[in-house]
């Protein structure tokens, strides 16, 4: 099968070094310290964070550092065909400890002794690199609860099919049986932290494909960057008459000024709520 | 989540008391619902609602079967529900400790008598996920005979005997705040009224011992009825009143009750 057209042009009219579209999104769990949505083109996939806070197991404990956990579920309408059962089999329990290593070491755990991180990604669609879309979801999760951590985790997979490196495999690609490469790394430190294979790879092209999905995290880490500080999100809610009763602004840090220009307004609401902080804004 | 403490819990009864809830709300207010349909491109229907902080998403995928036995005219409907560990760190697979049973304190880390750990695998979501289950398949389906289906199940037999639509209607709580069945119950209708099952061709050559060959359109699709779905509405008791769409702290030390309103 044809992966990459004699035009250059994969099966989704990709090039071969182009990724997906990327998509951040933090605070999609209320509850949680700290929640975020990434979707990689028709990958979607939301992450919460819950700590730190008191250890559940005694036994568990570390008395220098954090102890962080993570737990990787797909739902059961991610995949095409339906999934019977959505946890604890052995690519879910290899995933979770994929990434919890990943996270551990970025997260400044010494600072947060005696104490427990909860990493929970849960996978809505699944359409190839849902590895990848969870290392940069809790990337962002951890960075929407406020966790120490030394840098960005950004993760992205790259493989190698028609004698073309190819950037980002979506399902079908990565179905073919060819390399898959996922690779992971701290984006400003530019130091890896993981790096996966499947299938093999003569050891020249190898450093091809890496040094591309390299390329891709520095991407990614870039948009992520973007979507802390500057996204401001406005859902609107609007009562029976029209008037506008509810704004929420999402993923705006606290201290940050922000000017919003909202025409086409049939009220104007006395009060602007940022979640996350207590404090309300008196809007004007 | 921390349990709530003694002072808590009368605070928020005496609220309710005098009509007047944690976030502002009369007893029988609900919180701004949001419902956004077809939010799961691959599945034939899908539905993502929010109430408050709670926020589930449900989906129903479609599969040609073989109806059972005891009703060759009827297709199957399976209905199940699945907590994901984001909705609240009780809901993971893995090992939890119970509460120590010497002490009658709740986390074993406050406890210091009993150092023993009883650990089984996510007990917490998946009792839950099975009462969510039973509960809406029962709402939706009816008792045991079908008497009572919110849907009708004859209209999606193809072939009465041979061949019929299995249903797979799947719900995901993404994050709880209470309320959960009042929430998956309107997830549910609206994934229902958004699913579109393919016009299926039934060749007509068939003998009474083969399978018939069906052709699957990509093209047509036939629009659910869920008229007769119900929407669930659960009431809370808290102290001498009731209330309507609890947050999970108002549900914590309370009986609860549900009703089912058409």
């Amino acid at each position: 099968m044809e992966y990459v057209s004699p035009e250059g042009l994969r099966l989704d009219g990709r090039r071969p070094m182009e990724m997906r579209q990327i998509r951040g999104e933090l605070g999609a769990v209320a509850k949680a310290d700290g929640s975020a949505v990434f979707e990689m083109g028709n990958t979607k996939v939301i992450a919460a964070v819950y700590g730190p806070r008191e250890v559940q197991n005694r036994s568990q404990q570390l008395n220098d550092q954090a102890l962080v956990r993570c737990e990787y579920s797909m739902a059961n309408f991610s995949t095409g065909d339906r999934m019977r059962k959505p946890k604890g089999d052995r690519r879910s329990t290899e995933i979770s400890l994929v990434i919890r290593q990943t996270m551990e070491a970025c997260i400044l755990t010494h600072l947060m002794p005696r104490s427990q991180i909860d990493i929970f990604v849960q996978v809505l669609q699944a359409d190839g690199g849902t590895r990848s879309a969870c290392i940069n979801a809790a990337t962002l999760a951890l960075a929407d609860a406020g966790i120490p951590m030394r840098d960005l985790v950004t993760s992205c997979s790259a493989g190698y099919l028609n004698s073309n490196p190819l950037l980002d495999l979506n399902y079908v690609e990565d179905s073919a049986g060819g390399p898959d490469v996922t690779v992971g790394i701290l984006a400003k430190l530019d130091r890896v932290t993981l790096l996966q294979m499947d299938a093999k790879l003569p050891m020249d092209i190898f450093e091809n494909v890496m040094q591309l999905a390299i390329e891709g995290c520095k991407a990614i880490a870039n948009y992520i960057r973007e979507v802390r500080t500057f996204q401001l999100v406005l859902p609107v809610v609007e009562d029976h008459l029209g008037t506008i009763r509810e704004y929420q602004a999402t993923g705006v840090s606290p201290g940050h000024i922000v000017f919003l220009s909202l025409p086409f307004l049939k009220g104007i609401p006395s009060q602007l709520t940022l979640p996350n902080s207590a404090a309300q804004v008196p809007f004007w | 989540m921390v349990g709530l403490s003694v002072g808590e819990k009368h605070f928020i009864q005496g609220g309710i008391a005098q009509d007047l809830r944690s976030d502002g709300r009369k007893r029988f207010d609900y919180r701004p619902i949001s419902v956004e349909t077809g939010v799961i491109p691959q599945a034939n229907g899908s539905a993502r609602v929010r109430m408050g902080a709670t926020h589930v998403i449900a989906s129903v995928k479609a599969e040609l079967g073989k109806p059972s036995p005891l009703q060759p005219d009827k297709a199957k409907v399976a209905i199940y529900v699945d907590c994901s560990p984001t909705a609240a760190p009780m809901f993971e697979v893995g090992n939890i400790s119970l509460p120590c049973d010497k002490c009658h304190s709740v986390y074993m880390s406050s406890c210091s008598l009993s150092r023993s750990t009883i650990n089984y695998r996510g007990r917490g979501g998946e009792q839950l996920s099975t009462e969510l289950s039973a509960a809406l398949q029962r709402c939706l389906l009816g008792g045991k005979s079908g008497a009572g289906a919110g849907i009708n199940l004859s209209s999606l037999s193809v072939v009465e005997g041979k061949i019929c639509w299995d249903l797979y209607v799947d719900g995901l709580v993404v994050s709880s705040d209470g309320n959960l069945l009042d929430a998956l119950g309107a997830a549910i209708k609206a994934a229902l009224s958004n699913t579109g099952i393919p016009k299926v061709h039934v060749a007509v050559s068939a003998s009474a011992d083969e399978q018939p060959e069906v052709d699957i359109s990509d093209e047509e699709f036939l629009q659910f009825d869920t008229f007769g779905i119900p929407v669930i509405i659960t009431l809370t008791k808290v102290g001498r009143h009731y209330i309507i769409d609890a947050t999970s702290e108002e549900e914590v030390p309370n009986e609860l009750g549900y009703l089912r309103f058409y």
